[in-house]
C-alpha cells in the first residue's frame, strides 16, 4: 500500500525551486572562480598565490548530497545538481522497504506520505487497561518511547526545506488481556498498531493483549518517526498499519559481569537496546568463580569475598533500578548464580564462619586438573549450608527480580576430578544429581513451596543420556550451549524438555578473538559475523536431519534463544560495539524468523536500525564503509 | 588537613571493623559448636572488599586472600594499591615499553602534581617552547591518574632537571630517541635528571616519569580521595630498537573526528610510538580539506561535518610533535581514489579518475566504491600536485609522504579507452607488462611533482614511502622504483620472502604483516584475529634497513565507537616489540601491560581487556 508520495514531491519541489536557481548560481559562480584560480596557478608554477577555500561559500550552509529513491534503493547525488533535497533517513523510510527492525510477522502497509511531529505533540490516551499498574507502566513507557524519538542530535539539522507545521499524535493504547504487566512465559505479546491522519491530527491506535505487547507497539511506533537533519524536524509516516507478534517467546541475550565487570549504566544501555530489538530476557551471568559483584542482603559475604572491589558490587538498589528499567521494557531480568561449578573465592569464608567447607578445590592448582578456565571453585554438594545458601539467594533473587515463573540455575561444566578428590566414595555423577536435586528443592522453598514453571539448566553431561532421564522435563528446561552440529539439542527435545538455543557456533558473541591465555586460537573461534548469526536456524537444520520415523519434531518445545556475551576479553569500553548490531540479527531471527537470509532488504533494515541504536547512545558497529551507508545499492 | 583527618580515622575505623569480626566469628564459632544452627545466627558485617596485593618478584601482584585490609600484617611488599604495587613489583616496574636497564626502589614517596617543577635550563633556546608543551603533558597525564584530581596534597617538591643536547626540533627517522633518567629522594625532595640528545628523547623520558607514579586508590575504586605516589629511587638507560614504530589510520572507510585521533596520538605517546600513518583517503571518501582544490572535500567528504580543515590538520599535527609522534599522510595513489576526483568533467577538465562508483564493481576493483587516477590525462597531474602543495606547506620538514600504491586493478585502466588510446601513443603493450609500465610511470611523475612542489614549499628532497604490489615484486622492484627514494611498506603475509627479498636488494622496509599486525583482521571474511600475544610474539629482523612496524587500523567495519578498543592495548603489544624488541617471554610481560591497559583507561581511552578481572589481580595465575 502506498499513497500519497506524489503529492510530497511536487510540495516540496514548488518550494525548492527558488532555492535550486540560486545554488546552481553560486555553483556555476564558484566553478568559475575554481577554474580561473587554478589556470592562473597552472600558468605560473611558481609564485605565492593568495587562496581562500572556495567550498566554504557553499559547504557550510548546505548539505552536500541529496538522495533520491530508483529502483527501490536511494542513491545518493550532490545536493547542488537537485532541484529538491531529500535527507538519506527520509530516502530510506519512504524508498521501498520497511525499515522497521524486527520485521513484523503480521500484515504490514506503510504510507509514503510525511507529516511532521514535535515531541510534545505526542499525547497518550489509554482507552482500557486491565489494571492502575499497567495504566501507569504505560504512561512510562510512553514518555520513555518519547525521549527514544527525541535522542537524535540535533546539530546536524540545515533546515533548508519544510514538510510544513508540525501535527499533533495522539496515541490511544488498548489493553484487554493480564492486568500482571511482568514479561512471563505466558504473556501474550502480539499487537496491532494503526496509524491514520484525523483531521488536523494523527491517530494511532494500539491493542495489545499485554503491557509488554503494547510496549512493543510504542516501539514499533517510535521506528516510523525519524528526524529529518535537512528540514530539522521529526517526521513521521502519514499512515501505518502493522500487526505483529513474536515467532519465539523467549529472546534473550546473556551478559557476562563475572569474568569482567560492568557498570550498571553499561547494563542499562544494553537493556535499551534489546528493547529496541523486541528482545524480552536479559540473562544475567552475574557471578562465577572470578567474581561474585551481586551483594545480597542475605548473603552479603558472597559478595564481599567474591567482588573485585568496593565499588564492582551490584547493590541490590542497583539490581532493582535495572529490574524496574527492564520492566518497562518489557523484559525479564533472568539472573543467573551458576552452581554447582563456576563459583570461587566468594564461597571461601565457610571455614571461618563455622560453616565448614562451603566450596572445594577453590582456586586450586594446577587449575587446568580441577576446572575449565582458572581461578577453580565448585561447591560443596554434601554440606547442608550450601542448601541453605542457595535458598536464601534463590529467594532474594526471586524477589528482585519479580520472576518466579522461570529460573536458571545454572549447572554447567562440572569438573568430575575435584569432587572425586573429597567424595571417593561416590560417582561424580550421583553427586551432581544430587545437588541438582538438592538444588531445585531450595528454589521451591524460595518460592514459597512452588516450583517455577521452568528451571533452565545448561546443557551438560546431566542433560544427556543417561542422566538427562533422572530429571523431569515437566519442571526443567534445557539451556542447550553446545556446537549445533551436536546431537545434544534434537536428543533433549526428543525427551519432552523445553530448550532455549544458544549454540556456541553460531550465537556465541565472544568467540573468535583467540585464547586469552595464550596466543592460541580459543576455543570457540572464529568470529560469526551478524550474517551468521542471522542465518542460523537450527530448527529447520534439525528437522532436516531427521530420520523420518525417529525423532518427533511436531513435538518439539524450542522457547527460544538467546546471544551470549561471555566477558573473558571484554570491559565495559567494547561492549556496545561487540554486542550490537549482532545481536539485533539474533532478535529479528526470534521475533521473525524469516525464511529469507542476510539478504539486501535485511542489509538496509538492519543498517537502519545500527543507525537508531547509535542515535539512542548505543556505540554499535557499522555494517560496512560509510560509503555504503550512503549509497546502499551499490555495496549489495 | 582535612583530607589527612579522614585518613586517619577511615584506619580506625578499619581496624575496628576487622576486630570486630574476629569477635563476631569467635561468637559464631561457639555457637556453632553447640547448637549447629549455623546461618540464622550470623549477622554479616557489611562492607565492601577492600583487597590487599602482595608483590612476589617473580611472579608479580598476587591479590590477598582475605578482602579487608589486615592492617596488622603489612609489610614492605604489600600495598592497598594495586597501581603501586605494580609500579615497584619486579625488575620492570610498571614500565611499559620496557626499559634497555632500569633499576628501581621498592620503595614509594607521596608526591603532588603541584609540586612539580621543570628545569629546563639546560634545553637549548631553540628547543624550550615544544619542551615547555612537553612538560605540560606530564601534568595532565599525572592528574590523569587520579581521575582529575588529586586530592591527598603533600608539599615534597619534585624536581625535574632537563638537559637536552641538541637544539634540532625536526622529527624524522634519524632522530635521536635514546634518554637517560635517575631518580633520587632525600632530604624531603625529589630529583630527577633526564638527559637527551633530543627533545623527543627527553619527551620519551618524561613518559617514562609518570609511569614511575602509581595512585593510591584501591582497585575498582570509585572513592574520591586520591593520592599518588613516585617510586623512590630509579637509574634507567634506554633507547629504542626500530627507529619507525607507526599506527595506520584509516578515516575514509569511516569519518573519524579530531578528537578521536588526538585520543589515539595520546594513546601511541604512552607507548612511545612515533610514526601516525594517516590513511586519510581512499575511494570511499576524501575528507582531507585542500586549499587549493576544495572539490575534494566538496565531492568527497561524507558531509560538510566531516572534514578536516587545513587549521585543524596545521594544529593536530603540533599535537603530535609534541608527543613525539610524526603524521605521514598518505593519499593513496593511483588505486585506491575515486570520490572526491569525480568533478574533472564538470570542470572541464575531463576525468581525472575513472570507474569511480562503477556499478558492476567486482570487475574493476577489490571492494566497493571503485574509482582509480587516470594516467592519460595531463590534468590529473596538475589537480595531484596542487593536493602535493598543500601537504607540502602543512605538515612538518623534513616531510614525509606516503605515496599509496597498492593494489592497481588494471581492468579498471582497461575499460577505459582514453587510457588504452593513451598506451598505445606511448607504444605500452595493453597486456600486464603495459599496465605495469603505466602505473611506473605514474609514480615518476608523481614523484617529480611532489619533489618539485616540497622544494617550492621551503622542503628538501626526502625519500617517500609506497605500500608494496605487484610493481615491488623482486623481478620488477629495481627497473620501476630506486632505493634512494622509496621506502616501502610490506603488508604480505608473514610467510611471504618479499621482506627479506627487499633487504638483501638494499631497500629499506617498514614491515606490516597483514595476517598478525592489522586490527581489523578476524572480524571479516576469512581474516584471523591475533591476540596482543601473537602480535607481540611477531619479530623484525634487526637489520639496518628495517626501518620498524606499524599495526594497522583499516575502518571498513569499525567507526569512532570501536577504534580504542580494537587498537588497545594489542597496539601496545606491537609498540614494545618495536621499542625494545625483547627476547623475554610475553608471559613476563602481561603484568605490566595490565598496568599500561589501566594507564590508557585513566586517560580516557577505551581499551579492550584481556583477560578477566581475576587474573590481572592475580599475576601469572592464569597461565
Amino acid at each position: 500500500m502506498k499513497w500519497g508520495g506524489e503529492a510530497l514531491v511536487r510540495g516540496a519541489t514548488a518550494q525548492f525551486a527558488g532555492v535550486g536557481r540560486l545554488r546552481r548560481a553560486l555553483v556555476l559562480l564558484a566553478a568559475a572562480a575554481c577554474t580561473a584560480a587554478a589556470l592562473l596557478y597552472w600558468r605560473q608554477q611558481s609564485g605565492d598565490r593568495a587562496h581562500r577555500p572556495i567550498h566554504a561559500l557553499y559547504t557550510e550552509v548546505e548539505p552536500q548530497w541529496s538522495w533520491v529513491c530508483r529502483n527501490y534503493r536511494c542513491e545518493r547525488l550532490l545536493a547542488s545538481e537537485m532541484t529538491t533535497l531529500q535527507s538519506l533517513q527520509t530516502c530510506n523510510m519512504l524508498c521501498d522497504s520497511t525499515q522497521l527492525w524486527p520485521q513484523p510477522t503480521g500484515p504490514v502497509s506503510l504510507a509514503t506520505a510525511v507529516v511532521p511531529v514535535v515531541i510534545d505533540g505526542f499525547s497518550l490516551k489509554i482507552v482500557s487497561s486491565p489494571s492502575k499498574e499497567v495504566s501507569d507502566l504505560l504512561s512510562e513507557a510512553f514518555e520513555m518511547m518519547k525521549d527514544d524519538i527525541n535522542m537524535q542530535e540535533e546539530d546536524d539539522d540545515i533546515r533548508q526545506i519544510s514538510y510544513g507545521s508540525p501535527r499533533p499524535v495522539v496515541v490511544r493504547v488498548a489493553i484487554n488481556g493480564s492486568a500482571d504487566p511482568r514479561m512471563r512465559l505466558d504473556t501474550d505479546e502480539s499487537y496491532k498498531l494503526f496509524l491514520r491522519p484525523v483531521k488536523k491530527s494523527l491517530i494511532v491506535d494500539i491493542t495489545a493483549q499485554s503491557f509488554c505487547g503494547a510496549r512493543h507497539g510504542f516501539e514499533t511506533l517510535s521506528q516510523i518517526v525519524w528526524r529529518d537533519p535537512y528540514a530539522g524536524t521529526l517526521l513521521i509516516l502519514e499512515a501505518a498499519t502493522v500487526v505483529d507478534s513474536p515467532h519465539y517467546s523467549y529472546r534473550g541475550l546473556l551478559l557476562d559481569t563475572a569474568r569482567n565487570f560492568f557498570p550498571t549504566k553499561a547494563i542499562i544501555r544494553t537493556i535499551d537496546a534489546m528493547a529496541a530489538c523486541k528482545m524480552n530476557t536479559f540473562h544475567w551471568h552475574v557471578s562465577d568463580s572470578q567474581s561474585f559483584p551481586l551483594r545480597l542482603d542475605s548473603a552479603p559475604q558472597l559478595a564481599q569475598h567474591g567482588a573485585y572491589g568496593p565499588d564492582a558490587v551490584y547493590t541490590t538498589q542497583d539490581v532493582k533500578t535495572i529490574v524496574r528499567h527492564a520492566k518497562l521494557r518489557g523484559i525479564r531480568v533472568l539472573l543467573e548464580v551458576d552452581a554447582p561449578a563456576h563459583v570461587g573465592r566468594a564461597w571461601g569464608w565457610g571455614p571461618a564462619e563455622g560453616l565448614g567447607h562451603l566450596a572445594h578445590c577453590i582456586e586450586a592448582e594446577p587449575w587446568s586438573a580441577y576446572c575449565g578456565e582458572p581461578p577453580c571453585g565448585q561447591l560443596n554438594p554434601r554440606n547442608p549450608h550450601v542448601y541453605e545458601l542457595l535458598e536464601r539467594i534463590y529467594r532474594e533473587i526471586i524477589e528482585l527480580t519479580e520472576v518466579d515463573d522461570l529460573f536458571h540455575l545454572g549447572g554447567d561444566e562440572v569438573s568430575e576430578r575435584c569432587w572425586v578428590q573429597h567424595f571417593n566414595d561416590t560417582d561424580p555423577m550421583d553427586l551432581w544429581l544430587e545437588f541438582t536435586r538438592g538444588a531445585i528443592k531450595s528454589l521451591e522453598r524460595a518460592n514459597r513451596g512452588k516450583l517455577p514453571d521452568i528451571s533452565l539448566l545448561w546443557s551438560s553431561r546431566l542433560t544427556r543420556s543417561p542422566y538427562l532421564e533422572r530429571l523431569d522435563p515437566n519442571t526443567i528446561g534445557v539451556h542447550v550451549w553446545g556446537s549445533s552440529r551436536w546431537t545434544e539439542s534434537r536428543a533433549v527435545l526428543d525427551s519432552g524438555f523445553r530448550a532455549v538455543l544458544s549454540h556456541v557456533d553460531a550465537w556465541y558473541l565472544d568467540c573468535g578473538f583467540g585464547s586469552w591465555r595464550d596466543s592460541s586460537d580459543g576455543h570457540c573461534g572464529p568470529y560469526r559475523s551478524w550474517q551468521q548469526m542471522y542465518e542460523h536456524r537450527p530448527w529447520t537444520e534439525e528437522s532436516a536431519a531427521l530420520v523420518p520415523g525417529i525423532g518427533n519434531a511436531a513435538a518439539w518445545h524450542v522457547m527460544g534463544g538467546s546471544a551470549c556475551q561471555w566477558t573473558e576479553q571484554l570491559g565495559p569500553g567494547g561492549l556496545d560495539a561487540r554486542v550490537w548490531p549482532r545481536s539485533a540479527a539474533v532478535a529479528e531471527r526470534l521475533w521473525s524468523d524469516r525464511v529469507e537470509g542476510a539478504t539486501a532488504d535485511v542489509y538496509l533494515r538492519l543498517d537502519t536500525q545500527r543507525a537508531r541504536l547509535v542515535r539512542r547512545g548505543v556505540h554499535a558497529a557499522p555494517l560496512w564503509p560509510r560509503w555504503c551507508e550512503h549509497n546502499p545499492n551499490a555495496c549489495l | 588537613m582535612f583530607d589527612r583527618f579522614i585518613r586517619k580515622k577511615f584506619i580506625v575505623v578499619a581496624v575496628m571493623a576487622s576486630g570486630w569480626v574476629a569477635l563476631v566469628l569467635m561468637a559464631v564459632n561457639i555457637v556453632q559448636s553447640h547448637e549447629n544452627n549455623g546461618l540464622e545466627d550470623i549477622v554479616p558485617p557489611i562492607y565492601e572488599p577492600s583487597w590487599m596485593y602482595k608483590c612476589l618478584p617473580e611472579e608479580g601482584c598476587i591479590r590477598s586472600d582475605e578482602p579487608h585490609p589486615t592492617t596488622n600484617n603489612v609489610t614492605n611488599l604489600t600495598f592497598n594499591s594495586l597501581d603501586i604495587c605494580r609500579t615497584v613489583c619486579g625488575r620492570l616496574g610498571g614500565l611499559w615499553p620496557r626499559p634497555v636497564t632500569a633499576v628501581l626502589s621498592t620503595r614509594t614517596v607521596k608526591i603532588h602534581p603541584n609540586y612539580l617543577r621543570f628545569d629546563l635550563e639546560k634545553v637549548p633556546v631553540e628547543a624550550r617552547e615544544i619542551m615547555a608543551a612537553m612538560t605540560q603533558v606530564v601534568g595532565s597525564n599525572l592528574l590523569a591518574e587520579c581521575d582529575g584530581e588529586v586530592t591527598e596534597v603533600v608539599e615534597t617538591p619534585v624536581i625535574v632537571f632537563i638537559s637536552v643536547k641538541s637544539a634540532d626540533t625536526s622529527l624524522h627517522w634519524e632522530t635521536e630517541e635514546q634518554y637517560m633518567l635517575d631518580l633520587a629522594s632525600k632530604e624531603g625532595q625529589i630529583t630527577v635528571y633526564i638527559m637527551a640528545e633530543t627533545v623527543y628523547g627527553a619527551r620519551h623520558a618524561l613518559e617514562t616519569f609518570t609511569q614511575l607514579v602509581a595512585s593510591e586508590k584501591s582497585d575498582y575504586s570509585n572513592q574520591k580521595k586520591c593520592g599518588l605516589q613516585i617510586v623512590a629511587g630509579a637509574r634507567i638507560r634506554d633507547r629504542p630498537v626500530y627507529r619507525h614504530r607507526g599506527l595506520l589510520l584509516d578515516s575514509s572507510r569511516h569519518f573519524i573526528p579530531m578528537t578521536d585521533i588526538k585520543r589515539t596520538i595520546d594513546g601511541m605517546a604512552a607507548n612511545k610510538m612515533n610514526v601516525f600513518h594517516w590513511h586519510v583517503t581512499d575511494t570511499h571518501s576524501f575528507p582531507l580539506e585542500s586549499s587549493r582544490v576544495p572539490q575534494f572535500t566538496r565531492y568527497g567528504a561524507y558531509s560538510a561535518k566531516e572534514i578536516y580543515s587545513v587549521e585543524e590538520v596545521k594544529d593536530f599535527i603540533k599535537y603530535a610533535q609534541i608527543r613525539g609522534v610524526r603524521v605521514v599522510i598518505e593519499i593513496d595513489a593511483p588505486a585506491h581514489a575515486g570520490n572526491g576526483w569525480q568533478w574533472g568533467k564538470e570542470y572541464g577538465y575531463g576525468d581525472l579518475a575513472v570507474c569511480v562508483n562503477a556499478n558492476a564493481w567486482r570487475h574493476l576493483c577489490i571492494q566497493p566504491p571503485c574509482g582509480q587516477l587516470n594516467p592519460a590525462n595531463p590534468a590529473m597531474y596538475r589537480v595531484l600536485r596542487d593536493l602535493y602543495r598543500d601537504i607540502a606547506e602543512m605538515v612538518t620538514k623534513p616531510a614525509l609522504l606516503h605515496m599509496g600504491g597498492d593494489e592497481v586493478f588494471f581492468n579498471c585502466w582497461n575499460a577505459s579507452e582514453e587510457i588504452t588510446n593513451y598506451m598505445r601513443q606511448k607504444n605500452y603493450e595493453i597486456s600486464l607488462n603495459g599496465f605495469i609500465d603505466l602505473w611506473s610511470e605514474f609514480h615518476e611523475k608523481a614523484l617529480q611533482a611532489w619533489d618539485e612542489e616540497l622544494e617550492a614549499a621551503g622542503g628538501t628532497k626526502q625519500p617517500v614511502m609506497l605500500w608494496s604490489s605487484e610493481l615491488t615484486q623482486v623481478r620488477r622492484i629495481q627497473q620501476h622504483l630506486s632505493n634512494e627514494r622509496y621506502v616501502i611498506e610490506v603488508w604480505e603475509p608473514v610467510d611471504s620472502p618479499l621482506l627479506e627479498q627487499l633487504i638483501k636488494m638494499h631497500y629499506r622496509v617498514v614491515s606490516v604483516p597483514k595476517d598478525i599486525w592489522y586490527l581489523d583482521h578476524g572480524l571479516w571474511g576469512v581474516t584471523k584475529y591475533s591476540n596482543w600475544r601473537r602480535m607481540y610474539a611477531h619479530m623484525l629482523p634487526r637489520e639496518e634497513n628495517v626501518l620498524g612496524g606499524e599495526v594497522a587500523m583499516w575502518t571498513e567495519y569499525v567507526d569512532k565507537e570501536g577504534i580504542d578498543t580494537r587498537i588497545w592495548p594489542r597496539a601496545a603489544a606491537v609498540a614494545e616489540r618495536l621499542w625494545s624488541d625483547p627476547s623475554a617471554s610475553v608471559y613476563s610481560a602481561e603484568r605490566r601491560l595490565q598496568r599500561q591497559r589501566g594507564r590508557l583507561l585513566a586517560r580516557g581511552l577505551r581499551p579492550d581487556a584481556i583477560a578477566p578481572g581475576w587474573c590481572e589481580q592475580h599475576d601469572a595465575k592464569c597461565l
